[in-house]
């Protein structure tokens, strides 16, 4: 009788703790989340170094982004406990901001942009899309480390 | 441009999204946000140099500027998802302690039990 009641008790306990925090709850490392981003990342800085030229002279490959990073706001959208993530990726595209999505609105707007602008602009970018990925590293100690070992070694 | 201003103002932006005021930041996040502010310093003298030498438009300097304004909100919510995760972790250690903890407890009980059934 003593043991069902010490049975049921560790249970409920068990089960309180789980539920109680389930805000905490955060998805886990997710490889394809980090490869796309990658992916995501190499090709709008090829891009933007473009931006000299007239943006109708790139439309295919700007489509192409834009293509990717709607799927990439839609995969991140989907995943459960994944607030964060999909917040930070909708601010990436989101061409009222100033991302990758927002150059891509200026480069539209000006039809060419100056080598000045894209150098800094660039930066910007890229600053945003490392947080993300650094991010997306953490939810795993054990890929943050495999990817410090990388760096180290080349 | 008065860079105190622009300081400040992403300072208590960074803050107001990290929920926290900075004296109380623990040492890491501190050192995170004083990086931070130190690399929009930098750059808020680059971009007005540039201004100031006719490289780059007024137009694209608000711009890289609003771009320093999102950065902001992408730190934040970076630093509040990494906290997310350290307490996530928190609580799976807890959570570990408190089962062993309760089958350490449990298990003598089930023992002397199934020894008085015998």
């Amino acid at each position: 009788m003593k043991t069902r009641f010490y049975a049921v008790y560790v249970s409920a306990l068990a089960f309180f703790l789980v539920t109680s925090c389930a805000s905490l709850r955060t998805a886990a490392f997710d490889q394809y989340s980090y490869q796309k981003g990658t992916e995501i990342k190499v090709d709008a800085q090829n891009l933007m170094g473009k931006a000299t030229m007239s943006y109708d002279s790139q439309a295919a490959a700007i489509e192409a982004l834009q293509i990717e990073l709607a799927k990439m706001v839609e995969y991140e959208k989907n995943k459960p406990d994944n607030k964060i993530s999909y917040a930070m990726w909708k601010m990436i595209a989101n061409p009222d901001k100033k991302f990758i999505g927002g150059f891509l609105k200026r480069w539209k707007e000006k039809s060419t942009l100056s080598s000045f602008f894209i150098t800094e602009a660039k930066g910007q970018v890229v600053e945003a899309l490392d947080l993300i990925l650094q991010y997306e590293a953490k939810k795993d100690p054990a890929a943050a480390k495999r990817l410090e070992g990388m760096l180290a070694s080349q | 441009m008065d860079f105190k201003d622009l300081l400040k103002e992403l300072k208590g932006n960074l803050l107001h999204l990290m929920g926290a005021k900075f004296d109380d930041l623990k040492a890491e996040s501190k050192k995170d946000v004083q990086d931070f502010l130190n690399a929009s310093k930098d750059k808020l003298e680059r971009w007005t140099t540039l201004l100031a030498q006719g490289n780059i438009t007024l137009d694209d300097y608000k711009w890289l500027v609003e771009s320093q304004k999102d950065l902001v909100v992408l730190q934040g919510l970076y630093a509040a998802g990494v906290s997310k995760i350290k307490l996530g972790h928190l609580k799976n250690s807890i959570l570990d302690t408190v089962i062993q903890t309760a089958i350490g407890f449990v298990q003598p009980k089930l023992d002397n039990d199934n020894e008085a059934n015998a």
